[in-house]
């Protein structure tokens, strides 16, 4: 039905002044019911926080989207992305409707197909590359999202062991090194902290629902003492108590001798420690060494100043944090640098307490039962076994991965099933993704936009954006865990399907449909049904948020009985299975390799309106900042030549970029950082196409060698002005 | 940092809307000076009369199509709101435009004013001889030519938000400027005249002229004086022409060739009037060029002000 | 005095730059690219490692004395009892005398409709008892909004116990947003 003239000047408003073509929006099977005005709550879908929305919905455009308060985590708020969301709808460049590449792969040659067309075709691909390769040969990679577990779990019942996920890109190594000590994986209560340390994460600008809002709530509010290391002066730093721009790579050190310090000194928490531990002799000999002099050296924070640090944050304990931090793809010893903090933080005894790290509360979902499918026969192609014994097995390791297919060994993986990902530019090393591409026989991309890995697909599937779709109904963990709906809002624009029709109509032609036979509906009805509501549907329908009376609860694993879900059931200071599994048991320090003569290191770090490499081309956000540039010291623009403003190349081993130099005071001379998501090849991104430099392409391959998630800090860059 | 909003269409606007009234009032004046029922300017008059109400039509279209919606200029007429400038001004200025353009009915001659009306099929009514009003048209003239050229500064003087214009000293920097491009045209008209050069009617605007300048002078010591002694953000806006973007222009251009050198020439022309017996040293081109620097040093002045105005504002 | 007096008092420390304001505001009031009704004043100060870096969210200030409304030559600018200042699109000639009559800044052309726009303090979503778009949506909850001729409300119990300035305070115009120091 086409749409009035009348909408579409509504409509262009919208998406501001000038920003749409009128003409792109005159098809789709929307609806309008003149002058309605509706509120649906529902959830964004634009980072992983997944904040509660309401949209406001009138004559069938969604006028605008406003935060749902019902939400304790998100708490009434909604980032400039969750404000922009709704021009996903809106984006004249959008991926409209199914395509098949026409062209050679990159060409850009694309022709529109029905949706059969497209299940056919990839169906026909996948099998093929099953009859060569067996269903091994085929890859299934993915980045958190409700409708994830469709898409996984089609993988699986292909019979692919290959299914990888973004958590070795992200946090995998903070994971597992929480998981290595209690056992899980808990939450950090900022907004009843007294103390919090901030070492390698940005708060105020990677933002995290409750984190963000906690933190500026103790720390303004409640005068709650922030430190913050950092190389870079970020908001975090400039709104701490105290900032050291600590030398990249040593924050273990710090940690270590904060450790020196409260043990040497008897400022742990001995009731705790003898209750709850176990390896604290063996910590307490191993932390001898690690005196405070020695973290100077390797830190550059004054030894003064770490013992203040150290004997304030055990004086504030319970009520103090070392904050763990979210995306450990930094070090290649990130798993033990974490793994200090843990243990840092466990014994000063701030565990399950108000003000301290608390386990994560738990809101039990029902499952919809459906066919179980053989397990797959072959090992994982990232031999995960033999390389990352330790780690979440489910997950994969990507790098690792990515190696192995490339080498074909220990078999050939020849097609890629794409689920929200854009590993060209999530991936270290682009170069080398590319040629991942490249060796494949087939690919399929189920994005809402035209990434730069969809660019590369031979097929694309159109998901209908958040606003557009039902999703599977999910808990967001925490320690005052929610249930939220995501329910569309408005019919979708363009010819698109949710993830799951996408997986099932796949699955009906691969013969699997026997495993997929349920509607989302029916999903979400088995999900809901445990709830203690009445008509736990309609509730959510009306709500968006299910929060569950009594707010935080603390202490539940604070009694001797219980056992933690490790080895010894305690909390492992020394850990015996990292020992059998040829780690230290310990975290022993390793120094980081300084950047050569000449070449500075590369950090990355997110700012508030952009999420990953995804929302370059929105313009709202576009807006704050149209390409990305090179932040580097004025002492060391100098010193290779570089002027504020100037061209300069940017080149590690395996790349090189071209983007304009800003000249800052913020950040360390030894450092230089770029924003991520820019210098896109996909001329679809419009407006991020060609603008400044994708980081990805400079990066390096290394990953944390525990948990084999990637360390993206480790690049030595060259700078050259052009 | 605050954006240009107003641009050179303003300028023109100011400048032009000044030179009507600066052409007009020394035209009234000249028309006043009566000696025995005669007008002792004649031809200063006459050339003001015929002039004026050109540049001030002009600028006030200029006005008009500077406005985001033109068509709804008539909303100015619609509403009369005392505390806005550019309220009064639009009123002044439509009255000052009416009253020149009878003025300029009054002084044209006869078989023109009825040739006027045939070509232009005017209604019969309009051919009427006014030469009898224009006395009273003088009179009516100087407050509303006043008005006018004040308005121009006040329109910039009475914004309180930028530091640069706020003292009523633009407003009479404005007046003496308007009145002396005023001159500086009817010296241009006069001395371009082949026939005959008038050195009574030459002398009488120069001697206006001087005069002019030299208030002039004496408002822009007193504004940069008072600015310097002022608050802070006055002294910040001083230094846009004071080692700011403006300097140049203000130094050179305006005080320079568009003040000090056009005061030189006509002091030197004048010179024999005062000593020996000679009324004027009658050099044609250098009437010309001190005419055309005073009117193209009234330009710079609205340029200056108009742009290093909008770049000042109080800081925090 | 009126019964109803609305403004805002801002805790600029809280602020962290994360814009989500300006995009609210862009989407409430579908506001064209290239322009703002609000916006984030940086500061950004030192010699590493010796820094500085303060935020400030700035928009219309809905003067007690508006020098915009005095200047307005058609009256289109003016303001309500409950003291905001609002624009008549109609009546509006875009002279933008206002815009450079206003000593915050806070107004812009827009061209694709020819008149100046500013913050309205969401009038249309505060006559609906709703809060103002930047003030909602906001993660650090710096924006309060309310009625400053209530003595038990939010705002007046706020600049009881806080200090506070306003922006500019010389220019006679009595800003109503109360920064917290
Ligand atoms: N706005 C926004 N918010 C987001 C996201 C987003 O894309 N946009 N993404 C979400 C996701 S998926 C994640 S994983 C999280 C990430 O959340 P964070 O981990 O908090 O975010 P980063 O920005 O990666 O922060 C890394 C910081 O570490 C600093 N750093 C680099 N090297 C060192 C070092 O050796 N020592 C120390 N102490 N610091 C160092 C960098 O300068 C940078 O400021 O953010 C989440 N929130
Ligand atoms: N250089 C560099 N690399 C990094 C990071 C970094 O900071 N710098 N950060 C790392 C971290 S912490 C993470 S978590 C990863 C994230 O890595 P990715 O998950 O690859 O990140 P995004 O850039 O968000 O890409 C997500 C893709 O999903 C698409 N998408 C968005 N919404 C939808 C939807 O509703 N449906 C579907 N089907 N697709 C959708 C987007 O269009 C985009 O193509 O990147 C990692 N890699
Ligand atoms: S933080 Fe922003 S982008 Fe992320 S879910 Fe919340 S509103 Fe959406
Ligand atoms: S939303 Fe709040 S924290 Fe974010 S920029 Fe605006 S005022 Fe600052
Ligand atoms: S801030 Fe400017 S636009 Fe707003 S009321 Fe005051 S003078 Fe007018
Ligand atoms: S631009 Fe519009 S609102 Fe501003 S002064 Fe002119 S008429 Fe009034
Ligand atoms: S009050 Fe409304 S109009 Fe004003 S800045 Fe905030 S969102 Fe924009
Ligand atoms: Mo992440």
């Amino acid at each position: 039905m086409p749409v009035s003239s009348l909408d579409r000047r509504r409509f262009i408003q919208i998406a501001g002044a000038g920003a749409v073509a009128a003409t792109q929006i005159g098809c789709g099977r929307h609806q309008i019911a003149l002058g309605q005005r509706r509120e649906i709550p529902t959830t964004c879908e634009l980072c992983p926080n997944k904040c509660s929305v309401i949209a406001v919905v009138e004559d069938g455009l969604i006028r605008k989207l406003n935060p749902n308060p019902e939400n304790p985590k998100s708490r009434g708020m909604l980032c400039a992305r969750g404000n922009a969301g709704l021009l996903q709808v809106y984006d004249p460049n959008r991926l409209k409707r199914p395509l098949i590449r026409a062209g050679a792969r990159g060409e850009g040659k694309w022709r529109e197909v029905s949706w059969d067309e497209a299940f056919d075709y990839t169906a026909q691909r996948l099998s093929a590359v099953k009859e060569k390769y067996g269903p091994q040969g085929v890859l299934w990679s993915s980045t958190e999202a409700f409708a994830e577990v469709f898409f996984k779990n089609l993988g699986m019942a292909f019979g692919s062991p290959n299914i990888v996920r973004h958590p070795t890109l992200c946090l995998a190594s903070v994971n597992l090194a929480y998981s290595m000590t209690f056992g899980t994986v808990p939450s950090f209560d900022l907004l009843n902290a007294n103390y919090v340390i901030m070492a390698g994460a940005n708060r105020f600008e990677a933002l995290i629902t409750p984190d963000t809002m906690d933190l500026i709530e103790s720390t303004m509010n409640r005068k709650t003492r922030l430190v913050c290391l950092d190389p870079r002066f970020t908001v975090t730093a400039s709104r701490a108590d105290e900032w050291y721009p600590v030398k990249p790579g040593t924050d273990m050190a710090f940690i270590l001798a904060m450790l020196h310090v409260i043990i040497s000194e008897g400022r742990h928490d001995k009731e705790f420690v003898a209750n709850y531990c176990q390896g604290f002799e063996q910590l307490a000999e191993l932390v001898k060494q690690y005196t405070p002099e020695w973290a100077e050296k390797e830190t550059e924070i004054p030894a003064a100043d770490i013992v203040r640090i150290a004997r304030e944050f055990s004086d504030a304990a319970p009520r103090a944090v070392f904050y763990a931090g979210r995306r450990s793809s930094t070090y290649q010893n990130d798993f033990q640098m974490r793994r200090a903090q843990a243990i840092l933080n466990a014994v000063v005894g701030n565990w399950d307490r108000e003000g301290g790290m608390v386990p994560n509360a738990k809101i039990a979902l029902g499952e919809y039962m459906f066919l179980p499918w053989d397990d797959p026969q072959a090992p994982r192609v990232d031999e995960m076994e033999k390389n990352f014994p330790l780690a979440a097995k489910g997950d994969g390791a990507y790098l690792k991965l990515r190696e192995n297919v490339l080498a074909g060994s220990p078999y050939p993986v020849k097609a890629w099933m794409i689920l929200k990902q854009d590993p060209l530019n999530a991936l270290p090393e682009q170069a080398k993704t590319m040629r991942m591409i490249e060796q494949m026989d087939f690919i399929a991309a189920i994005d809402i936009q035209m990434s730069d890995t969809t660019w590369y697909a031979d097929v694309v599937f159109p998901e209908s954006t958040y606003l557009e779709r039902l999703d599977p109904i999910e808990v967001l963990s925490g320690i005052w865990p929610v249930v939220v709906l995501r329910q569309p809002v408005v019919k979708p624009v363009y010819d698109t399907k949710p993830c799951l029709d996408i997986v099932q109509g796949l699955a009906r032609r691969l013969g699997l449909q026997q495993y997929f036979d349920y509607t989302i509906e029916q999903w979400n009805d088995a999900a809901v049904k445990e709830l203690p509501l009445e008509m736990p549907l309609e509730y959510l329908k009306k709500h968006g948020v299910y929060t569950p009376p009594g707010g935080p609860k603390y202490g539940a694993t604070l009694n001797p009985e219980h056992r933690f879900v490790t080895k010894s059931g305690k909390i492992e200071l020394y850990s015996e299975r990292l020992q059998e599994a040829g780690h230290d048991p310990l975290p022993v320090y390793q120094p980081p390799l300084g950047p050569p003569e000449g070449r500075f290191r590369l950090v990355l770090g997110r700012k508030a309106y952009y999420t990953h490499a995804n929302s370059t081309s929105n313009p709202w956000l576009l807006d704050f900042a149209p390409e990305n540039h090179l932040s580097i010291n004025p002492a060391a623009a100098a010193s290779v030549g570089v002027a504020d403003g100037d061209m300069v190349e940017v080149s590690s081993s395996v790349g090189a970029v071209r983007l304009r130099a800003r000249l800052t005071q913020e950040i360390r001379p030894d450092c230089v950082y770029m924003l991520h998501g820019f210098g896109k090849q996909s001329p679809w991104l419009k407006r991020a196409y060609h603008r400044g430099g994708s980081d990805a392409a400079i990066l390096e391959t290394a990953w944390d060698k525990v948990s084999g998630n990637a360390a993206m800090h480790e690049t030595f860059v060259k700078i050259r002005k052009v | 940092m605050p954006k240009i909003e107003w641009g050179i269409l303003i300028v023109n606007y100011l400048f032009l809307g000044g030179l009507s009234a600066g052409i007009y009032f020394i035209a009234a004046l000249a028309t006043y000076l009566q000696e025995k029922d005669e007008t002792a300017y004649a031809r200063i008059a006459r050339y003001g009369a015929m002039m004026a109400p050109w540049p001030v039509a002009l600028g006030s279209l200029l006005l008009i199509f500077d406005l985001g919606n033109w068509w709804r200029f008539y909303k100015l007429f619609v509403h009369f709101r005392w505390q806005s400038p550019m309220s009064i001004g639009s009123w002044l200025l439509l009255l000052f435009t009416a009253l020149t353009l009878v003025n300029f009915w009054a002084w044209l001659p006869e078989e023109r004013r009825t040739a006027l009306v045939a070509r232009l099929r005017l209604p019969r009514w309009l051919d009427r001889d006014l030469a009898g009003s224009r006395r009273l048209l003088a009179a009516a003239g100087f407050p509303l030519s006043v008005g006018v050229a004040i308005y121009t500064g006040v329109l910039l003087g009475a914004v309180q938000a930028r530091p640069f214009w706020n003292t009523n000293l633009v407003a009479q920097m404005f007046l003496f400027s308007a009145l002396s491009t005023g001159c500086g045209v009817l010296i241009l008209a006069l001395s371009l005249n082949r026939k005959r050069l008038d050195a009574t009617q030459l002398r009488f605007l120069y001697t206006l002229d001087i005069c002019l300048i030299t208030l002039e002078f004496f408002i822009v010591l007193p504004y940069l004086l008072h600015g310097e002694l002022s608050v802070e953000a006055v002294r910040n806006s001083l230094a846009l022409i004071l080692g700011g973007p403006y300097t140049l222009v203000f130094w050179l251009l305006f005080m320079g060739t568009g003040l000090l050198v056009p005061l030189a020439i006509e002091v030197w022309e004048i010179a024999p009037a005062l000593g020996s017996g000679a009324p004027l040293h009658h050099n044609r081109r250098l009437a010309a060029l001190a005419a055309v620097l005073v009117v193209c040093g009234g330009y710079l002045l609205r340029y200056i002000f108009v742009y290093a105005g909008q770049l000042s504002s109080f800081s925090r | 005095m009126h019964d109803k007096r609305y403004a805002l008092v801002i805790d600029s420390r809280k602020c962290i730059n994360c814009k989500a304001c300006v995009v609210a505001c862009r989407a409430e009031n579908q506001v064209p690219l290239g322009a703002s009704r609000d916006w984030i004043g940086e500061e950004h100060r030192g010699t590493w490692p010796r820094l500085l870096a303060a935020f400030q969210p700035e928009q219309c200030h809905h003067c007690v004395n508006p020098s915009c409304v005095r200047v307005c030559p058609t009256g289109a600018s003016y303001q309500r009892d409950d003291g905001v200042v609002l624009i008549k699109e109609e009546d509006c000639i875009g002279c933008r005398y206002c815009m450079i009559a206003c000593p915050y800044n806070a107004r812009f052309f827009r061209e694709d409709k020819g008149v100046v726009e500013k913050c309205t303090f969401c009038a249309h979503r505060v006559d609906r008892g709703e809060s103002p778009a930047c003030v909602e949506t906001c993660p650090s909850k710096v924006r309060v909004f309310g009625n400053l001729a209530d003595p038990a409300g939010k705002l007046q119990q706020l600049l009881a116990t806080r200090q506070f300035h306003v922006m500019k305070p010389q220019t006679g115009n009595d800003p109503q947003i109360y920064y917290l120091l």
